[in-house]
């Protein structure tokens, strides 16, 4: 398929203009054309849960929280297909939190790309279990009081993983990463680091894309061949 | 040959007979048998989920991605099953999902028996839906209606809900399987993967979101409950048993059918096997030979409504919960009325 051929007909993003998700989507479409491949392709519910709809492929739009499961039985009846979930860390680390502990231990054969925003985005900004220390959300007026999740520390409660962490403004290595994901045989998690323009950034002074473009190119870091990252790092840890 | 099988194990050999080919489910007494029995088998794909959420969602997964599936529960499961529910209604995705009941709420009397799932078999997810709902009340029916619901499943393309009680899956009784009769419907549409569908739980049209669209929200569930209904009308399964004698109908399912099936020497029996939708000609043709109505079932009268809302009158209930019932009990009651 061209690239184009890739995108449903009649559908435009529900996403805010400069949106991280736009790059995500973009390069996803880069990457299935330069593999080759036409995934079965999977969201669950927020703002990068719309992802799945914008796939001329066949797609599925489940369940808040409940995608990975889903997904497993797709792969599970469909072992000749490539499976890709894309889904928010909302939907992936809180309501569905359970799921990634159990498909991950699993090592169910498919892709999650977790695009980590930091709040509830879709419903207008509330805490989510990737909210840093001390911002504030609409249900943590005084500021979150806890630590976020780190997936990388769950994933590697498993013998085997695959973690990778990226940005939307570092194009070249997310598009690497995922790739290697997706080629992982096992089950594989990309973290997309971004910030939610509306409801994080402008809070944090970012009032522009460009900013919040700026700021992750700043503040994040590529490495490479370590086998655990700090806050600020970008790269692959895996265990096979 | 004739053979001594449990209700769990009938549903698991039919499942296997309707050709299921992918079964995920959590323990929960008094329905786990059913994994049990197909935890062994070695053509089907079998998984045990972290939570009746996860098998709910996967067997709808494995479903679309082609192969038939079901997943078994019991009222605590079924509860966390109901967002998946509504969600396979929605997607229109062919399923089968046991719930053989124990008393409730919560915890309730684990696992005494009980029939206090019948609403939720009908309405446990939110907003409107038609689902098709089985509940036969021997281990040879068990076989032969678990086989029905994976057809009405696959002509409706929705879940079909098997229900069962703690009595009648563990009840032992012998059976000869290989001399009953069944049909096999197939898969009607092509598994997910090579077409270009989007399958969402938002209102779209030709896979575009129109999650505004009144009017288009009207059509389509109006269709729905249209295409329902017609594919219900196949399974119109239900055993009367007229006493010409009789001024009084009784009206029972499950369990408590079987209980008070020696009461037909005195009184018209009507056992509905299709508890929805509602086998509505069917009562009423049985109920407008008799004087009396009386509803037998194991729950504060969940069914007795629908009774009366197709009947349009006052209908008695009579129903021993707690997870106990007995024929005696029931004999002295009726003589009550």
């Amino acid at each position: 398929m061209a690239s184009n051929d890739y995108l449903r007909p009649g559908v435009t993003p529900i996403w805010c203009l400069g949106c991280g998700l736009h790059v995500v989507l973009n390069q996803l479409i880069k990457i299935f054309d330069d593999l080759k491949i036409e995934p079965i392709v999977l969201s669950g519910i927020g703002c990068t849960g719309r992802s799945a709809g914008y796939f001329n492929l066949d797609s599925v739009h489940g369940l808040h929280g409940r995608i990975i499961p889903l997904a497993e039985g797709v792969k599970r009846a469909r072992k000749d297909k490539e499976v890709v979930v894309i889904s928010g860390d909302g939907d992936l680390l809180g309501i569905g939190g359970n799921h990634l502990l159990h498909s991950s231990r699993r090592g169910v054969d498919i892709t999650v790309i977790g695009v980590n925003n930091s709040v509830y985005a879709l419903t207008g900004g509330q805490l989510s279990p990737t909210t840093k220390k001390g911002m504030i959300t609409l249900t943590t007026p005084d500021g979150s009081d806890v630590e976020p999740i780190d997936v990388l520390k769950v994933l590697k409660s498993n013998k085997k993983y695959f973690y990778a962490r990226t940005t939307p403004v570092h194009v070249e290595h997310l598009n690497k990463v995922i790739k290697q994901a997706i080629e992982w045989k096992g089950f594989a998690f990309v973290e997309v680091v971004t910030l939610c323009l509306e409801t994080v950034a402008k809070k944090m002074g970012l009032n522009t894309p460009a900013k919040v473009y700026q700021w992750l190119r700043e503040n994040y870091k590529i490495v490479e061949n370590k086998d655990d990252l700090d806050e600020f790092d970008l790269g692959v840890v895996k265990s096979d | 040959m004739k053979k001594v099988l449990q209700g769990n194990e009938a549903i698991a050999i039919g499942a296997i007979k309707a050709g299921m080919k992918f079964y995920a489910g959590y323990p929960i007494t008094p329905a786990s048998e059913i994994m049990h029995y197909l935890a062994k088998q070695k053509d089907i794909q079998f998984l045990q989920t972290e939570d009746e959420i996860s098998a709910i969602n996967m067997v709808i997964g494995s479903s679309l991605g082609g192969m038939k599936s079901m997943t078994a529960t019991s009222g605590p499961g079924f509860s966390l099953m109901q967002e998946g529910l509504g969600f396979a209604h929605k997607i229109r995705v062919p399923i089968v999902v046991v719930d053989v009941q124990r008393v409730g709420p919560s915890t309730g009397m684990p696992t005494m028996t009980s029939q206090g799932d019948i609403m939720q078999s009908r309405y446990g997810s939110h907003g409107d839906y038609f689902p098709i709902v089985f509940y036969p009340n021997s281990v040879e029916e068990y076989f032969k209606y678990t086989i029905e619901a994976f057809n009405a499943s696959e002509e409706s393309r929705t879940p079909v809900i098997l229900l069962s009680d703690a009595f009648l899956s563990r009840l032992y009784e012998t059976v000869d399987i290989e001399k009953i009769d069944f049909k096999i419907k197939s898969r009607s549409f092509k598994p997910l993967g090579d077409e270009k569908r989007h399958f969402t739980g938002l209102l779209s049209e030709g896979g575009v979101a129109r999650t505004r669209d009144y009017k288009l929200y009207r059509r389509w569930i109006e269709n729905m409950k249209k295409e329902i209904g017609k594919v219900a009308e196949n399974y119109n399964f239900f055993e009367y048993m007229e006493n010409k004698d009789a001024d009084t109908l009784l009206i029972s399912f499950g369990i408590t059918s079987r209980i008070i099936s020696p009461l037909k020497e005195k009184y018209s029996i009507f056992r509905p096997i299709r508890l929805f939708p509602v086998l509505e000609e069917e009562i009423k043709e049985a109920a407008e030979k008799h004087e009396k109505i009386i509803v037998l079932e194991m729950n504060q009268g969940q069914y007795k409504k629908e009774i009366e809302r197709i009947l349009r009158m006052d209908v008695k209930l009579i129903n021993p919960v707690g997870g106990r019932i007995s024929l005696k009990e029931i004999r002295g009651e009726l003589s009550g009325v």
